[in-house]
């Protein structure tokens, strides 16, 4: 069984994105594990010289490290991703790689109409940068809008049709996970191309 | 103009600050330049609302006193730092400081691109409804490989970055004043002017139809008005009525009088309407002016009472082209008011300004520039010294 992480792209306690991994857990648990990882206490990034990581960002990058794909759900502050999420992307390219090449699902929940539209837009472009690099999974997107209403007591998704798209685009992303451990051609040069990005020079 | 500058990055080294140094030193003549830093300001998070806290209340207070806010930002996975997000979430959370702030964007980055996604994210992210700054829209500056682009007094090497800089920056004051017009309080709409002249003042002669074709012989009768011979004391000067009417009658132009009411109350009456510049007929006097114009000139009318009686203008003047080339015929609507400086009126007076600009053209021996047919306005070439009552430019 696939192994994968959840990761909660914000630090609120009273997150629905938080929700939303809790609801995929368990809705799939049959299909994989999926693992919830919290940014929240992730101290606040400023390029440090001295390049020797927090702990928490080490145990965090080897989870990801050993993790067969990651899911982020992220909420829309602003038009973009919450700073506490770019806080914790920084983090998880400073002189290690964990993201380079790995499955990457993203979804979304806001309280709002949009369900995160423009974040998630955004997500991915930073999701792409050098020192990221992860591997996306292309034409999908989970948009949960009014999420504040979205799910009942037993934190199940109340949509039926929400439910639906989201176990096609989850067992898509299982497949996406094979089908990218395929995708070994450019991993080299990838990982090089991270390695050789130097947060010295930025 | 008063700016801030916010270095976007929280690093202890950090070329953005480097350039908002720069651009404070430089061009010091252009703009104050109040740089700050965001290094103590905490990440953003809603369980823990820090919206009070000194650093956050600081940077509130100087960005509401500033004219306008620079930011420079350099660009971390392709967007912007986390420090400068966070920044700009508590400024959206329950304080709204950028609120039709307008803001510039500026980044260094060590490699080609100077920060290009970076930038476009923070105008996004500038653009949100709870932040709802006006960022300046193009004129971005990029610069890039940073390392070379400064001296060792951290001043910036390249004359022309300088000059686009410095062009960029003086765009950008000129933002802030458009900016700052934009956001201006509206001006209050002036009260709607009464047409029919239906608030009747101290000197309106009440009970005669306005409307009446001998509205002035009954207004007369109303009031016992004097006529003739009958002496009327004025500032400064006795003449008999008599005497009044020959001195208006000998005006070179056609006088009308608008009360404040904006009831028609007298003209000069010397011509039929068919020789008259805006022709009048005995019977009009007395009427509201809401009769004494067509439907569709209501508006023009309103708009023009309006002005005058607000002190807006002190004259409106129209040029009326419909006469023909040998006239240059003005009608020219002149507030009038009394000792106390109380609105009380409209002198209207209508004159064909062509005999008099021909008059001092011959007088002078000046001639008007070019071909210039009467209808088109007065603009003359200025050689000659010429009387500087005129106000026209003639050439000799």
């Amino acid at each position: 069984m696939k192994h994968l992480i959840g990761l909660v792209g914000t630090n609120s306690s009273q997150s629905t994105n938080r929700k939303l991994l809790q609801f995929i857990q368990m809705h799939f648990q049959e299909e994989a594990t999926v693992e919830l990882m919290e940014i929240k206490d992730f101290p606040v990034f400023n390029k440090p010289s001295d390049s020797t990581l927090p702990s928490i960002i080490q145990e965090a990058a080897e989870k990801i490290e050993k993790a067969d794909g990651v899911i982020i759900s992220t909420p829309e502050y602003d038009h973009a991703i919450p700073a506490s999420l770019i806080n914790a992307l920084n983090w998880l390219s400073y002189d290690i790689y964990p993201f380079v090449d790995k499955p990457v699902m993203i979804t979304g929940a806001s309280y709002g109409t949009l369900g995160s539209s423009r974040a998630q837009a955004q997500l991915r472009q930073i999701l792409d940068s050098p020192e990221l690099k992860a591997r996306i999974m292309p034409s999908s997107e989970f948009l949960l809008n009014h999420s504040l209403q979205a799910f009942d007591e037993e934190n199940g998704l109340k949509n039926t049709d929400q439910i639906e798209k989201l176990t096609g685009l989850f067992r898509d992303f299982l497949v996406f996970v094979d089908l990218v451990n395929q995708l070994v051609q450019a991993h080299g040069s990838n990982k090089k191309e991270a390695e050789n990005f130097s947060w010295e020079n930025i | 103009m008063k700016y801030v500058g916010i270095v976007g990055s929280n690093a202890d080294l950090s070329y953005n600050r480097y350039l908002l140094n720069f651009i404070k030193k430089q061009y010091s003549h252009l703009f104050e330049l109040d740089i700050v830093e965001i290094k103590d300001i905490p990440m953003f998070n809603q369980d823990n609302d820090q919206t009070n806290s000194q650093p956050i209340q600081n940077l509130n207070q100087k960005i509401l006193d500033a004219d306008g806010v620079i930011i420079a930002t350099p660009e971390h996975n392709h967007t912007i730092p986390a420090s400068l997000k966070s920044v700009i979430e508590w400024l959206s959370f329950k304080i709204h400081p950028l609120d039709n702030k307008p803001v510039m964007i500026v980044g260094a980055s060590y490699y080609d691109q100077g920060s290009s996604r970076a930038q476009l994210h923070l105008r996004q992210i500038l653009d949100a409804p709870g932040v709802n700054a006006i960022v300046m829209p193009g004129n971005e500056f990029l610069l890039g490989r940073v390392k070379e682009a400064f001296d060792e007094e951290y001043n910036l090497k390249d004359q022309g970055t300088i000059d686009f800089l410095q062009s960029i920056l003086e765009k950008y004051n000129a933002f802030v004043q458009l900016v700052n017009r934009l956001e201006a309080p509206k001006e209050e709409p002036l009260p709607e002017e009464d047409l029919h002249a239906s608030q009747a003042i101290e000197t309106t002669i009440e009970d005669v139809e306005m409307e009446a074709q001998d509205w002035v012989e009954q207004a007369a009768e109303k009031v016992d008005a004097v006529e003739g011979n009958t002496y009327v004391k004025l500032n400064r000067g006795i003449l008999t009525v008599d005497q009044i009417n020959t001195f208006l009658a000998s005006m070179p132009m056609e006088l009308t009088f608008a009360d404040e009411n904006n009831q028609f109350l007298y003209y000069n009456y010397t011509k039929e309407a068919e020789d008259m510049l805006a022709d009048r007929v005995p019977g009009q006097v007395g009427n509201p002016l809401v009769l004494c114009h067509p439907e569709a000139a209501l508006k023009n009318v309103g708009w023009v009472v309006q002005q005058l009686r607000a002190g807006k203008q002190d004259v409106v003047r129209i040029h009326v082209p419909t006469h023909g080339p040998d006239k240059f015929v003005v009608h020219n609507y002149q507030a009038m008011h009394d000792e106390e400086g109380n609105y009380r009126g409209i002198n209207e007076y209508i004159l064909d300004f062509k005999p008099i600009v021909d008059w001092y053209l011959k007088q002078t021996g000046l001639k008007l520039e070019g071909d210039i047919d009467a209808t088109s306005g007065a603009s003359q070439a200025d050689d000659a010294e010429v009387d500087a009552g005129t106000g026209a430019s003639v050439k000799s």
